[in-house]
């Protein structure tokens, strides 16, 4: 670092400080705030007019109150499946409750704007496949679902959102001291009033913190209103944006009437935030004690098997059929041949995966943007963790800040705010490349990166690093023998964190996407709106793969470590 | 605090600085990006044979919508530079647009002398490239008796079952729409939509649906609805007497590196050669001088230019915005 002059008064602290700021400032803070003083400002000066104008425009408020009206029916229903297969799980004597658990973490693993894809071609009213097959069977003349609609984005997006609450709800019941309910019991409380007064107030704040992150993210989903809504004239505010930019030839009125809506979507997830916090505030009771007894598992006694077969059933439904229906459609020579052997070939695969540009692009783009991304958030995300817990300059609040800013923005807002910021403005132009999605990702991600990296890094007392000082080593060695392997589980944490989201991201990269930069996500999406059904259900069954055989790796990864140590 | 401590954001800013340092894509010679709206079935084609003609040039096609295309063509103007070195769509207004704003490179190709076209740029600045015709495509398991005429649809068996690809998504489905109100009036949406016509999305999909069902009919481009027929799907095309044609005009954008390789590519487009392979796509070839796959059911081209809905396409591009916000109303319903 010589080329610093005066380094003696900039010593290696100031620098990293200065550092840390300075990426969170270009990769957060100047996109969040160009969206602001592009919605705001016209011309310099503050115009509010303008803003009254886009706001009052009739597909305006109604893309706002879509996004409302889905965002909340998700959370209602995500959460009453959630809590309830989470009561089932940890608190009942269900068979199998523990393989249970996991299989229910399923939905996870499968993007939801897949899972819109295929109950697409399930239930469209005259072509999917469950409603011929109703139709055929009781001889109707008109379709028994029409997944097209209000329903059919709500019902689809609870399906793979609802394990959000599932993870929190669980881990509250297990963690929760059972004794309070047992003194309840002993005091002559009936199941009623236990369930009522003791086991809903204690699991409520994770309750709601499941289904305000189910809120936030449905709020700013992109995916599946794009394929089960559009169709059918309803827009929410992320396909309303996108919809502003791709059919106006990219202008400038269209990108600015984007943040006017992204500005809308700042404060509606400000607003969730909020509640959270005060939520969180108000009802932190202490639940967490020594685990001296196991709660009393219900009996179900003749709903045992019953309820079982229902839980087992949901998953065959939400899971099962839709990854096999992509599977067969992905084979099919054509779409809308009916699913016989005779109609089935291989070649779909052979060609989206060796011949044909566009989808081999997309793969390659994929995979390469979420590994560089992950690599380079994490490192990002290590240093700023480093100085937030081990440094404690003053003014870390602003990192803190800043990091988790991104966490509460929709990916919407950040693909906009990266628009803005690298298309030329500040004498880098990164449009229509695939720097852009790059960018747009390490700013989507670091949130991820700093929780994770900051929990490890809290692990690590200061004590050892001063051991070793005290021992002869620098500073430098100190880091890399002490500091980096114990905080190497929270690395591989968040790279895996940042990772996988990213292999599958559709959100954000489908408003920057250039011709040679389409991601997978953006691939399958257009394949679809271009009528290419096959080829979008044979790339959608390739990203599956990719996808679990990353799960496996994961585990494999930990597994290993944890024997390891 | 020392130099330990700065190894880290070191490597770090060397991360992301080489990162936002190397470009894109180094430019190779003799390489010719074309951002088109035909469909791989069709460009491939192209591309494969033009690559075992001229095997220096590297010829990379980028095929989307012509909405989305234009969208992207805006971007990249505005920050001063343009990655395409051809454009072929079927949205004629956008080439007069363009045109107008000095966007194109003057070129008459030697074969320009024998096309036919209802539209042709008296300055050479586009060439029609292709005739593309759009007829009515039907699912024959669910049609036993095929519309003949437009009018045919405002009939109760295609009750909430016929569909239109979306004009802001679509160069065809916005010619073709403006085509139909030039020559029926809007009257002829209204009647459609009280029939419960459909909007769809890309001029791909509307097919898609009618192959599988979801719809009974559709307008279809020729060579996308004959391509799923060779795979199979149970569609079958129909061109009622007043034609939608639709020629794909091909330009080369000015300032393009490569334009020799470019003009050698207009060329191979509008020879028998690329003209033969285009109709066995199942498209119209804009020559008269090149013979129709037998069973392929196209119009010959100089049929169907004498049958083709006339518009006047510089009025379109003031119309276009109105136009669509006017379809889009009409369509939903609102």
């Amino acid at each position: 670092m010589s080329f610093l002059p005066d380094m003696r008064k900039w010593g290696a602290a100031e620098i990293v400080l200065a550092l840390s700021i300075l990426i969170l400032v270009v990769v957060v803070a100047v996109p969040v705030a160009l969206i602001f003083i592009t919605a705001f400002f016209v011309d310099g000066a503050f115009n509010l007019a303008d803003v009254t104008a886009i706001l009052t425009q009739r597909d305006t408020y109604e893309a706002l109150k879509n996004s409302i009206i889905i965002a909340f029916g998700v959370t209602v229903i995500s959460t009453i499946i959630g809590v309830f297969f989470a009561w089932l799980v940890s608190r009942t004597d269900l068979p199998f409750k523990g393989t249970m658990k996991v299989l229910f973490l399923l939905p996870f693993m499968l993007p939801s704007f897949i899972g819109a894809l295929a109950w697409k071609m399930l239930l469209s009213p005259r072509s999917g496949y469950i409603n011929k097959m109703l139709m055929g069977l009781f001889d109707l003349q008109d379709p028994v679902f029409d997944i097209y609609g209000y329903w059919g984005i709500i019902l689809v997006e609870s399906m793979y959102l609802f394990p959000f609450v599932f993870i929190q709800v669980c881990g509250a019941l297990e963690r929760m001291d059972p004794t309070l309910e047992e003194s309840a019991r002993i005091a002559g409380a009936g199941l009623t009033t236990i369930t009522r007064k003791i086991t809903i107030p204690l699991i409520m704040p994770s309750i709601l913190a499941g289904a305000l992150l189910i809120a936030l993210y449905s709020l700013a989903h992109f995916g599946v209103p794009a394929i089960l809504g559009t169709e059918a004239g309803i827009y929410n505010i992320p396909t309303k944006i996108y919809e502003k930019i791709h059919q106006s030839a990219g202008s400038f009125k269209a990108i600015r009437a984007g943040t006017v809506l992204a500005s809308l979507l700042v404060v509606s997830a400000a607003i969730i935030l909020y509640v959270q916090s005060l939520v969180l505030k108000s009802g932190r009771f202490q639940i967490i004690a020594g685990k001296s007894v196991r709660p009393v598992a219900l009996k179900l006694r003749g709903f045992k098997i019953p309820l079982l077969i229902f839980s087992a059933v949901y998953l065959l439904v939400t899971v099962i059929l839709p990854t096999v229906t992509i599977f067969l459609v992905g084979s099919l020579k054509t779409y809308g041949l009916s699913l016989d052997w005779a109609n089935m070939t291989l070649e779909n695969y052979e060609y989206i995966l060796f011949t044909w540009r566009l989808t081999r692009d997309a793969i390659f783009n994929s995979v390469y943007l979420a590994l560089s991304a992950a690599f380079v958030t994490m490192l990002a995300g290590v240093m700023i963790s480093y100085v937030i817990v081990k440094m404690k300059p003053r003014g870390k609040w602003l990192l803190e800040f800043l990091g988790v800013l991104p966490f509460s923005l929709p990916g919407t807002v950040i693909a906009l705010g990266v628009i803005l910021t690298w298309s030329g403005r500040f004498g880098v132009n990164l449009y229509n490349t695939a720097w852009i999605i790059f960018v747009a990702y390490i700013a989507r991600y670091m949130a991820f990166s700093l929780k994770s990296n900051s929990a490890a890094l809290e692990q690590v007392h200061d004590s050892l690093v001063e051991a070793s000082r005290a021992c002869g080593a620098t500073q430098w060695q100190a880091m890399r023998h002490v500091v980096i392997p114990l905080a190497r589980p929270g690395m591989v944490a968040a790279f895996f964190l940042i990772f996988l989201p990213a292999l599958r991201e559709l959100t954000t990269s489908v408003l920057l996407y250039g011709p040679t930069t389409r991601t997978i996500g953006v691939a399958i999406y257009t394949l679809n709106e271009d009528g290419e059904t096959v080829y979008a259900a044979a790339l959608a069954s390739i990203a599956l793969v990719i996808i679990v055989l990353g799960q496996i790796g994961i585990k494999k990864l930990t597994q290993a470590r944890a024997e390891g140590v | 605090m020392n130099k330990g401590l700065t190894a880290v954001p070191c490597a770090l800013l060397l991360c992301l600085f080489l990162g936002l340092a190397l470009p894109a894509q180094a430019e190779v010679k003799g390489k010719l990006v074309i951002y088109t709206s035909m469909k791989e079935s069709l460009i491939g084609k192209l591309r494969d044979a033009f690559a075992k003609k001229y095997p220096g040039v590297v010829v990379d096609p980028y095929s989307a919508g012509a909405g989305k295309i234009m969208a992207k063509i805006a971007a990249e103007r505005e920050s001063g530079g343009s990655v395409a070195d051809l454009l072929w769509t079927s949205e004629i207004p956008d080439f007069y647009q363009l045109k107008d704003q000095g966007f194109l490179e003057k070129y008459v190709s030697p074969e320009a002398a024998s096309i036919v076209s209802p539209v042709k740029d008296p300055d050479g600045y586009f060439t029609p490239a292709r005739l593309g015709t759009l007829g009515l495509a039907y699912n024959t398991k669910l049609v036993k008796d095929p519309p003949k005429t437009w009018q045919d649809l405002f009939d109760p068996r295609f009750k909430n079952a016929f569909g239109i690809a979306n004009p802001a998504l679509s160069g065809t489905a916005f010619v073709s729409v403006s085509l139909l109100v030039n020559t029926f009036g809007w009257d002829y949406f209204v009647h459609l939509k009280a029939n419960g016509a459909k909007m769809g999305q890309g001029s791909g999909q509307v097919v898609d649906d009618t192959a599988s069902g979801d719809l009974k009919a559709c307008i279809g481009v020729d060579y996308i609805t004959s391509e799923k027929m060779g795979k199979g799907a149970t569609l079958g095309l129909f061109f009622p007497q007043e034609m939608l044609v639709i020629p794909s005009p091909v330009a080369i954008i000015k300032g393009t590196k490569n334009l020799e390789a470019a003009k050698l590519f207009v060329d191979f487009l509008l020879s028998r050669e690329g003209q033969t392979l285009i109709a066995s796509s199942g498209t119209l070839p804009i020559r008269t001088d090149v013979e129709l796959p037998a069973g392929s059911g196209l119009v010959p081209p100089k049929e169907a230019v004498e049958r083709a809905m006339q518009l006047d396409y510089q009025k379109t591009i003031v119309e276009k915005e109105a136009t669509i916000a006017k379809f889009t109303e009409i369509m939903r319903g609102k």
